[in-house]
């Protein structure tokens, strides 16, 4: 099969969409499992058909997903109504919109110059904090913002906290 | 204008932090936000608001616990029930946001009560939560009953309030999302930006109905 020219293609958009909480392994596959449940329930399928998402990549947890051009708005709001993937709960941050990918890989690498590093305020070796009188292990650590998880192997939830809130050993 | 998200949950009840859940308001577009049980004060300059929500309790005892928290400057919202006690507690002074008209039956909330809601200054309440994680007919519920109120919203001019019932940071939306998902129940760019700015509204002193000049 020939490919189309140019003028015959169908015209795409590109989503740069961060992934949260940070650190958080996802599958290509099921985020898009999870990007079509989304759309799916909340525009039906005669939107859905005509918006064909679908997920590029996801590098540096940062996804760049496709729709066609004219339903970006509609992604959007859909991508805010996505809360799980494969029973982990994740959001999705809508951070640009562009017509191509390049543009949106350059905007990560420009975003990845700007983080902070991570495990700023707290030593590499202090892995281990308390909160609330319990122990907790600490899994994420970006700037100010620290993700625990309780130590022991019942209660792996993850609690989303402040490096304020960490209580001296 | 301040933007405000009407109600969180922080930890213990969530899984956030008031903390981490201000830092990350800031990040998302917010001013202010009401934190549940949680006493008043700025971080990040995010102003932390205090909260009270009733819920399963009847009229007599929402007036006596108006009764202790007065001059507090707690935000006191009330959940909705049935259509004789949202009429009841609507025209109720201390009482300033209902909630959970979403999850209340399709005649619960009448032009009736949006009359006198809109007298008194109460504003409602438009839970973000029914939309975001409902699905199928829980969604379809939450959607009708908004769109319904909205027809009462531009024909008594009520005040509105946002809000996303986050129990964690995973569950804000940025502004620009949850302008998203109104525009889903009708709401325009300046319906959305007066519902953001509501709480500053309902919390503003009431001018008097005469002005004295001389």
């Amino acid at each position: 099969m020939s490919v189309r020219p140019p003028t015959l293609r169908e015209k795409r958009r590109y989503l740069l969409a961060r992934i949260e909480p940070c650190g958080m392994p996802v599958d290509g596959k099921d985020l898009y499992y999870a990007i079509h449940e989304s759309v799916t329930t909340l525009w039906g399928d005669v939107v859905t058909a005509a918006m064909q998402p679908a997920v590029i990549s996801i590098e540096d947890g940062h996804a760049i997903l496709r729709c066609r051009r004219g339903t970006e708005r509609e992604c959007a709001i859909a991508l805010s109504t996505l809360f799980t993937c494969r029973d982990c709960q994740i959001v999705l941050r809508v951070i640009a919109t562009s017509g191509t990918i390049e543009s949106l890989r350059d905007r990560i690498k420009s975003m990845a110059h700007h983080l902070p590093k991570s495990t700023g305020d707290i030593p590499a070796e202090t892995e281990e904090c308390t909160f609330d009188s319990r122990a907790f292990q600490i899994v994420q650590c970006d700037g100010h913002k620290v993700d625990v998880i309780e130590k022991g192997f019942k209660n792996t939830h993850r609690l989303f906290l402040t490096t304020e809130d960490l209580e001296e050993k | 204008m301040k933007i405000t998200d009407a109600c969180v949950y922080p930890y213990p009840a969530g899984d956030s932090s008031i903390r981490r859940l201000a830092l990350e308001a800031h990040a998302l577009g917010y001013d202010s936000i009401i934190a549940a049980e949680t006493p008043a004060c700025e971080i990040n300059d995010v102003a932390i608001l205090s909260g009270m929500i009733l819920t399963d309790i009847s009229a007599k005892d929402v007036i006596n616990r108006i009764k202790q928290n007065k001059e507090s400057g707690v935000i006191v919202s009330v959940q909705a029930r049935d259509n004789g006690f949202n009429r009841a507690v609507g025209g109720m002074n201390g009482i300033h946001i209902l909630r959970g008209v979403h999850a209340v039956e399709k005649y619960a909330f009448d032009h009736v009560t949006a009359k006198i809601v809109a007298d008194n200054g109460t504003a409602i309440d438009l839970d973000l939560s029914p939309l975001i994680s409902g699905r199928g007919h829980t969604r379809q519920k939450a959607i009708h009953r908004y769109l319904d109120l909205m027809t009462l919203y531009r024909r008594y001019k009520f005040p509105l309030t946002i809000s996303s019932s986050a129990r964690s940071v995973l569950d804000m939306r940025t502004v620009r999302e949850v302008s998203g998902l109104c525009s889903i129940i009708g709401m325009d760019t300046e319906d959305v930006e007066q519902a953001l700015a509501g709480v500053a509204r309902i919390t503003a002193p009431k001018e008097t109905a005469v002005k004295v000049i001389s």
